[in-house]
């Protein structure tokens, strides 16, 4: 052998070796949550890395003993090794050392399960969150009977709803479902609970945020709810408390619907939406003068209605919310041609339709 | 007076191979054909899972509208599970199980056409509901009551359910099938503790299928009826409960995991041993471990509904940790197994260690997801995609592998060739782990799974394109297989009886094996009936209960 082969062969190796833990390096950077921005998220935090770091030990230890035997138990002939059936010893040994690692792991699981599901005894602020298809609506409740005088929180695809929280102050979410199960996630606070449509007396679920930082945190839908599951997305907002007091001062009330408003002899086009489907799908409407629609939503989901020509939004109707609710849109007189009108909550096919202006 | 003498096997009509294959009852052609139509589906499956991660590649949508992407995901992962991986390890059954056991054909043989012919009618039934306006779109665990009749209208949904429940009954024909074969077959001297460990980690799956897989056909026929006939099972607004749903999908959807895991252990567990040429470490703590997951699966099917609010996590928390007892026991006697053995890296060994390495990975993220406060913040991630996939992908389907090239020249007489077989492997095992690595950090930093878009802000685009890179590398390692099965086929190497001097009874009748199986049998006095005869006479080797 010539003496350069085996250095050379020892670099190939230490190549292959750094080459690995770079990979795992890089891998491993990838594998760590969000920065926990409540009190909870960080007990969640730290049990992650703890039970991450478990894992990995037990990877590499058994993965670099499965590389070793391969390269040095490789068959070099025909003799036969010992045939070894087994050790009642070592099983019992083998038996033991998971054991003991799932036992550990249960004790520290559990300890950050409590720190989560804590609760406060009075929560400073609780927000009724509903989920529906596929959309979000916030309603800070103010302690009175009236729903009126909420704060109401809605959005729409494109504008996602904001629920703002003051920070360092324990913020209950009760959560609820008007149709499919969806779930409430917020990736930096490192946790989800389902929002689940409630039959009878269940009590909804509910979770506690103690926002620890001022800032800006997404979430979305976590819990597939249909067509556009992927865009059920809203922000927390979470911000000191005189700026939470300002922002609450200043907020929209929610309640009905604003009063209809019909232009005297105009011409009114029905328009109905329930189960997520519009009971038209072609409207005609006349050339060069102002018209009404009246949109009735039957169900308790919000839907609205939107005119485009070709890519163009011509009008965007207000959202409404059923059961047996009624609004009328006031459009503009519109030049002749095809128009394509549609829910913006839920533009998929059953929510689309053609307007045609002559 | 005239005699008539018969010749054995005499053939009394000779029919078209066509009508043969249709008609058979013998269990080998019988496991063909679920060996070829679980891959004809697994294709199929497989072009769906190229369309969902040529969608996420990137952001926006590009190809599909969501309508589409979702029964794209819902067809992939319900055809994937319910019609290639648990049709194909029955396949494996179907043909290896009689063989080693010394047997002439399964118990039922008309039961078990029947089992078969079940699968590719339910199959087609999943996915006819592309003809008549829309698959399912609900995701492979359907959950109420959004597959229920006001939110999933189509009939693709009510298909599905038909068809599911026709594999489901296949599922349970075939289960009772395998246990009656094991318990009333076995030849003389093939005790239960000489059991090869594939057959009984076959038996083990055949139990949790009988217990578990009727759970599931009630509850795909009350849906059924929720749908079409007002019934209000799961259905809030009539005063049903959703949440019923869940607890009977997971029932049988957590004990369908080691349905499709244990298995694929057993081949592991043949195949390691032959190429180690060592027997198996701890024969009987493995058949213990293997009893103790089956029995484990039935306490921890709500670990998949930590999220709702409405189970007691510690229980289940406790019970799902302890599950890593016995499958950590199998990994550590794998790794005896290897250890001081005389090592050949042949492509059955190569997919066989893939499977060790890989399902090792699933095994520490579902000890992770075990732990509750973990798991609400990794629940319905991506984190939860890669982990299913190195547990179903990673694990079994490398066992499936693993079992095609060991178990090829019995079934043919003919070796697949090794070279093409080592690429095979190398462009799956990398490709596998560049699709499904990056799941796992898309996940820790909150992408969902199931959406069909994503914001380019997230910071997710580059995991994403990495992952749709390793898909279609895992799609390329498929086209030197079908090379190799097709070429050798025609005109393979043709290898003998045991060309892998290996330890269990299939090997020791001829390649293909004839019709009812063996001539004679060896004598079988301990799991390696095989090994005993291939060495009787260097007995220094033997323990003292396998002298002859």
């Amino acid at each position: 052998m010539r003496p350069s082969a085996a250095p050379s062969r020892l670099q190939t190796r230490l190549l292959a070796v750094a080459a690995l833990l770079l990979t795992t390096l890089v891998a491993g950077c990838g594998m760590l949550p969000p920065d926990p921005k409540t009190e909870a998220a960080k007990a969640v935090w730290d049990l992650y890395l703890i039970v991450f770091i478990m894992g990995a030990i037990v990877f590499v230890g058994v993965e670099g003993f499965i590389v070793y035997a391969i390269l040095r138990y490789r068959r070099r002939d025909d003799h036969l090794p010992d045939q070894l059936h087994g050790n009642n010893l070592v099983e019992m040994i083998w038996t033991a050392i998971p054991t003991v690692i799932v036992l550990v792991l249960f004790v520290l699981s559990s300890i950050a399960l409590g720190a989560v599901e804590a609760r406060s005894d009075n929560p400073s602020v609780t927000i009724e969150v509903d989920g529906f298809q596929w959309q979000w609506e916030f309603r800070y409740l103010d302690g009175d009977a009236d729903p009126g005088n909420d704060v109401l929180v809605t959005g729409s695809p494109a504008d996602p709803p904001v629920m703002a929280l003051p920070i360092n102050e324990p913020v209950r979410l009760v959560l609820r479902s008007r149709d499919v199960i969806h779930a409430f996630y917020v990736p930096n606070f490192l946790i989800k609970r389902d929002v689940m449509p409630i039959s009878g007396e269940q009590p909804p679920n509910e979770m506690e945020l103690n926002v620890t930082e001022v800032g800006t945190y997404g979430g979305q839908c976590a819990e597939f709810c249909g067509d556009l599951h992927a865009r059920m997305t809203f922000s927390v907002e979470a911000m000191t408390r005189a700026d939470y007091d300002a922002w609450l001062a200043a907020a929209p009330r929610g309640g009905s619907p604003p009063p209809p408003s019909v232009a005297p002899g105009a011409t009114v086009l029905d328009l109905t939406a329930d189960m997520i489907e519009f009971d038209t799908h072609q409207l005609t409407a006349p050339a060069d003068e102002a018209f009404t629609m009246r949109f009735m939503n039957e169900e308790d989901v919000i839907h609205n209605v939107a005119i485009f020509r070709g890519e163009e939004r011509i009008f965007t109707g207000d959202g409404v919310t059923g059961p047996d609710a009624t609004i009328d849109y006031v459009i503009p007189p519109l030049p002749p041609g095809e128009y394509t009108f549609q829910c913006d909550y839920h533009p998929v096919p059953d929510m689309t339709g053609t307007l045609t202006v002559e | 007076m005239a005699t008539t003498t018969l010749e054995p096997r005499a053939e009394t009509y000779r029919s078209s191979w066509v009508i043969d294959w249709l008609t058979t009852v013998d269990h080998k052609k019988i496991g063909v054909l679920y060996i070829v139509n679980s891959f004809l589906f697994f294709f199929a499956a497989g072009i769906l899972a190229l369309v969902i991660r040529s969608e996420l590649a990137v952001p926006g949508l590009q190809f599909l509208d969501e309508r589409t992407y979702n029964q794209a995901f819902t067809m992939h992962g319900t055809i994937m599970i319910f019609l290639f991986i648990v049709p194909v390890l029955s396949g494996f059954a179907n043909y290896v199980v009689p063989l080693q056991l010394g047997a002439p054909d399964m118990a039922f043989p008309r039961i078990n056409a029947l089992s078969f012919w079940l699968l590719p009618l339910g199959g087609l039934l999943i996915f006819s509901g592309y003809l008549f306006g829309g698959a399912a779109a609900e995701g492979w665990t359907g959950y109420a009551p959004l597959s229920g009749g006001t939110y999933a209208a189509g009939v693709g949904t009510d298909l599905w359910l038909i068809g599911l429940t026709l594999v489901g009954t296949a599922s349970i024909l075939g289960a009772v099938n395998i246990i009656a074969t094991v318990f009333k077959m076995r030849a003389p001297g093939m005790t239960l503790m000489r059991m090869p460990i594939f057959c009984w980690t076959v038996l083990v799956t055949a139990v949790l299928i009988l217990l578990a897989t009727p759970v599931l056909t009630a509850g795909l026929i009350a849906l059924f009826i929720d749908r079409n006939y007002g019934g209000s099972f799961f259905d809030p607004t009539t005063g049903g409960q959703p949440i019923l749903w869940q607890h009977i999908f997971w029932f049988f959807g957590h004990p369908e995991v080691y349905i499709v895991i244990l298995p694929a252990m057993g081949v592991v567990s043949e195949i390691l041993p032959v190429f180690s040429r060592k027997p198996l470490f701890g024969y009987r703590a493995f058949v213990f471990a293997t009893i103790a997951i089956g029995l484990l699966s039935f306490s921890v099917w709500a670990h998949h509904m930590f999220t709702t609010g409405v189970v007691f996590l510690p229980f289940f928390a406790f019970m799902t940790a302890l599950i890593a007892v016995p499958t950590g026991v199998k990994m550590f006697n794998w790794m005896a197994t290897l250890w001081r053995g005389s090592i050949s890296l042949t492509t059955p060994m190569l997919f066989a260690l893939g499977f060790v390495t890989m399902f090792l990975i699933g095994g520490i993220t579902g000890v992770m997801l075990s732990a509750p406060a973990v798991d609400f913040h990794l629940q319905d991630t991506y984190f939860v995609v890669g982990h299913l996939h190195y547990v179903f992908f990673g694990g079994s389907v490398f066992g499936v592998f693993a079992a095609t090239y060991f178990w090829f020249p019995k079934i043919t007489g003919r070796r697949l060739n090794e070279r093409l077989g080592k690429v095979h492997f190398w462009i799956h095992f990398i490709g596998f782990n560049l699709a499904f690595f990056p799941m796992h950090p898309l996940g820790i930093t909150g992408m969902p799974r199931r959406v069909s878009d994503y914001s380019p802000d997230a910071g997710w685009t580059l995991w994403n394109m990495a992952s749709t890179a390793g898909a279609f590398m895992i799609a390329i390692s498929v086209l030197p297989f079908l090379i190799n099965v097709i070429a050798t086929f025609i005109n393979g190497e043709r290898v003998g009886d045991d060309p892998w001097e290996a330890n269990t009874l299939e090997w020791a009748t001829s390649s293909p094996p004839p019709p009812y199986n063996f001539d004679k049998l060896p004598p079988i006095r301990s799991e390696r009936p095989v090994f005993d005869l291939r060495h009787k006479h260097d007995v220094e080797h033997l323990s003292a209960e396998e002298r002859p």
